[in-house]
């Protein structure tokens, strides 16, 4: 056991003590005879109560690495450590595509459904499933089904249902991909609202820049695949932050450039190589 | 002339009156078409235009529908198409939806038994009724069997399909939000085929429908079938049509009774085209 100082003086060097700490993990995909190298010797930390967003080419192995983290997937090489306080709640919940919605069940039960799986009483369930409803502005549509409702509320539905869970870790890919520029705006600002309250460890996946920028604490730009941490930016912007406006702030301006200077050859690399 | 565009007339009439026809607009019209044919049929057959010898105007049908009503003949043979009928869909559907599930679900059992059905689906099944007599005998059970091959075979290569096809994402939420391997199949499988299996139902219906009545024509003396064939054969056409109107008004009511029961059995798959 280490004394508190040495721990202090450890942190500094080594940074944070707890959080989810990802050590040289890789994953290699083998169908048939032939084998694909998603991810390659990832190293990554994500402190506890950060908002960390990863951008990378698309097929550059994002999904897979959240895949790992959410228990779907093993890694071939490297192992994950999760250490964070998490007590009765569950340690992670995934945040899907509009497309896990399940189109059975009202707004209500979809947004009850982890709780539901973890054998939380009905009463009980309905009620937080509710009032996470409300945060999100769907109060009112607790009966209706996913497919009666819009593409922006389908996606709340989805939020409501991994916040309601209340677990100590999210993890999210793309999960507004679907959306239009405007309606994804909001449902950014309604997500930048339950985070800064709730403070959970967040693993957010985006193709969007703007997105990564207006949103994370850092922002992991992952190289072609097979996926590796390219580089890593702070994101100083203040908090709470308001994604309608955030945009037009210069240092939002001057961040985002970087990261796709960061980007950028990652992208077209990635294009030359699906041209081959 | 001029060349202004102008919007359209707004009517005089009060604002509800639209609405009441936009309401029954698809009730009216889908009446309304089998109406003004039977009104044609009708004015066809007493102008001389039509032969009445061949083609009955409807109301003589109605006529001798009335008639055999009378002399209890008719409802009794509708009782006996109606049960065969029920029967050879439940002995038909209920193993092919298990079935179906069951390879859906396990691959192994999948791989036994694909080239069984890949060889037997395709066979037209009438010609399947010689075989079923000679080993199960002329009686009551042959019959449903023939009846029951259809929908069994329609429900077993559906259910099948629908339990490949489910959206791979439904197991990962599920299993992301812990729920058990075993609970599986019921949170998520079972709810995720049922819309496929409901048209396999539908479509089952069809043929179970065809199967009875055409048992009926080939070695029953009772039913439906047996009245339509057998009036037709004595040039009785009237008695004949009478069978054909019931059996039609049968399987007319059995959509709408499973329209009915596919409403409540699967409420979120109706509710965008119901509004
Ligand atoms: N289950 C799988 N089997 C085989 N290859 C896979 C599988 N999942 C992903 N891949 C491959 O791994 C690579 C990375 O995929 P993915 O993680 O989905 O990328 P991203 O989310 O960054 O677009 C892709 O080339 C993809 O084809
Ligand atoms: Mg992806």
């Amino acid at each position: 056991m280490l004394d508190s100082s040495a721990r202090a003086s450890a942190e500094q060097v080594d940074g944070p003590s707890t959080g989810i700490f990802i050590r040289d993990i890789e994953k290699v995909f083998q169908a048939g005879d032939t084998s694909v190298r998603a991810i390659d010797r990832i190293d990554l930390t994500i402190a506890e109560g950060e908002f960390l967003c990863i951008v990378g080419p698309s097929g550059c192995g994002k999904t897979t690495l959240l895949r790992i983290l959410g228990g779907l997937e093993t890694p071939s090489r490297g192992e994950v450590e999760i250490n964070i306080r998490h007590e009765n709640r569950p340690v992670q919940s995934m945040v899907f595509q509009e497309q896990g919605v399940f189109p059975w069940l009202s707004a209500l039960d979809n947004a009850a459904f982890g709780l539901q799986a973890r054998g939380v009483p009905k009463k009980e369930r309905r009620k937080q499933a509710s009032a996470m409803l409300k945060k999100l502005g769907l109060s009112g549509f607790e009966d209706t089904y996913p497919r009666e409702l819009s593409g922006g509320m389908r996606q709340r539905v989805n939020l409501a249902r991994a916040f309601a869970n209340d677990p100590a870790i999210l993890l999210m890919d793309e999960p507004l991909g679907a959306l239009d520029e405007q309606t994804k705006m909001l449902v950014q600002d309604d997500l930048l609202k339950l985070w800064e309250e709730s403070r959970k460890t967040v693993l957010f996946i985006t193709h969007s820049l703007d997105e990564a920028v207006t949103l994370g604490d850092r922002v992991a730009v992952m190289s072609h695949r097979p996926g590796r941490i390219k580089a890593m930016f702070d994101i100083d912007l203040p908090r709470p932050r308001n994604a309608l406006e955030i945009r037009n702030n210069p240092e939002f301006i001057e961040v985002r450039r970087k990261v796709w200077e960061a980007l950028r050859d990652e992208v077209l690399f990635a294009r030359k190589a699906e041209h081959e | 002339m001029s060349d202004l565009i102008s919007a359209p007339k707004t009517s005089d009439k009060p604002k509800d009156s639209p609405t009441f026809w936009r309401k029954y607009q698809g009730m009216i019209s889908s009446i309304g078409s089998p109406i003004l044919l039977l009104i044609l049929w009708e004015i066809g057959a007493r102008t001389g235009f039509l032969d009445a010898r061949i083609l009955p105007p409807p109301t003589a049908v109605a006529v001798t529908i009335w008639d055999m009503i009378e002399n209890e003949q008719l409802l009794q043979q509708t009782g006996v198409t109606a049960l065969r009928f029920l029967v050879g869909m439940i002995v038909g559907t209920v193993p092919g939806i298990m079935l179906g599930l069951t390879m859906g679900l396990f691959r192994p059992v999948r791989v036994a038994l694909n080239p069984l059905v890949a060889i037997l689906y395709p066979v037209p099944r009438i010609a399947l009724f010689p075989l079923v007599l000679i080993l199960v005998g002329l009686n009551e059970t042959s019959n449903i069997i023939m009846i029951a091959i259809g929908p069994f075979f329609t429900m077993l290569i559906t259910a099948m399909g629908a339990v490949i096809n489910v959206e791979p994402i439904y197991r990962d939420v599920a299993r992301n939000f812990g729920v058990k391997p075993r609970q599986l199949y019921f949170t998520v499988t079972l709810p995720a085929v049922l819309p496929a299996i409901m048209s396999g139902v539908l479509v089952s219906l069809g043929l179970a429908l065809l199967g009875t009545v055409a048992v009926e024509f080939l070695v029953s003396t009772k039913g439906l079938g047996y009245v339509i064939w057998n009036s037709w054969q004595v040039l009785s056409l009237k008695q004949s049509m009478a069978g054909l109107v019931v059996a039609a008004i049968l399987g007319a009511a059995t959509y709408i009774a499973m329209d009915w029961l596919e409403r409540w059995i699967i409420p979120w798959q109706r509710t965008v085209t119901k509004r």
